[in-house]
């Protein structure tokens, strides 16, 4: 019985000898790992990089937009004060010409 | 509960007091028949954060923008509706009475009144005035190809309306005012 089992046991752990193709096939896998951990670094970079675009993009479009109200706020103000001065300068004509200043 | 009548007594008495405050801000009509009669529309509505806004876009080098700068420190509103037309009196009567109504109220004084028989100008100019502040101003101009209406809203200082003088062609109007709409005096 011991023998038996003793001879099982020397058969399983016989030295076997690897195939042809398994330091190439390791070697590939290094490889691959390797390749993957680098296009890893890549990806959360770009991520970070194209979401700091998109919020430049977007601050941009919105100061642009900001300055844009802004800049029609200030020539409808100028607007409007011109078309009161001008007004203002109407009624002091009509007053003028009606005292004989 | 005692709180709940205190606030009661506050909900009745804001609206009272909101009827008992003048009003500067005048309900300007749409114009809309107006508008399409005219050649040229001026519709310009500033309320206070477009005041702000324009401010901040107001260059203080420039000696017309400082002057503007100066005149909108302290408005809460700027109102104009203004129409040019290509024939003569194209607008109706009861189109301006629409606003000149609104003077009637309460608040509202008139300041100058001129009628010009040779070029068929007539220019109204209101004032209200509240503890001895100007706090708003109502134009109404009516000219045979034009009709404009301004309402300014909030501090109004008369004497840096003169001081426009040169930048917008703003004339120094030899015109009393009453001491009521005078700025208040620097203590």
């Amino acid at each position: 019985m011991s023998d038996d089992f003793e001879s099982q046991l020397r058969a399983a752990l016989r030295p076997v000898a690897p195939s042809d193709d398994f330091t190439p096939k390791i070697m590939a896998r290094i490889a691959a790992k390797r390749r993957l951990a680098r296009r890893a670094w890549w990806i959360p970079a770009s991520l970070a990089a194209s979401l700091l675009i998109a919020i430049g993009a977007q601050r941009h479009v919105q100061e642009s937009r900001e300055r844009e109200n802004g800049m029609e706020a200030r020539r409808e103000v100028v607007e409007a004060l011109r078309l009161t001065s001008q007004k203002l300068n109407l009624a002091y004509e009509v007053v003028k010409s009606q005292s004989g200043v | 509960m005692r709180h709940r009548y205190v606030g009661i007594f506050f909900a009745l008495l804001a609206p009272a007091l909101a009827c008992a405050a003048p009003n500067p801000r005048l309900t300007l009509p749409e114009f809309s028949s107006l508008a399409k009669k005219a050649t040229e529309s001026v519709t310009i509505t500033l309320d206070p954060a477009l005041l702000a806004m324009a401010a901040r876009f107001l260059d203080a080098s420039n000696p017309q923008d400082a002057a503007a700068r100066d005149v909108i420190k302290g408005l809460q509103g700027i109102y104009v509706r203004s129409y040019t037309f290509d024939e003569d009196f194209a607008y109706r009567e009861a189109d301006i009475d629409l606003v000149r109504n609104q003077l009637s109220a309460p608040g509202w004084n008139r300041l100058v009144e001129t009628r010009s028989r040779k070029t068929h100008a007539n220019v109204d100019i209101y004032i209200m005035v509240d503890n001895n502040q100007a706090i708003g101003l109502a134009l109404i101009a009516s000219e045979p190809r034009q009709f404009t209406i301004v309402n300014i809203i909030g501090a109004i200082d008369l004497d840096k309306l003169h001081k426009l003088e040169g930048q917008f062609g703003v004339p120094k109007l030899d015109i009393d005012l009453p001491k009521a709409a005078a700025p208040n005096p620097p203590k």
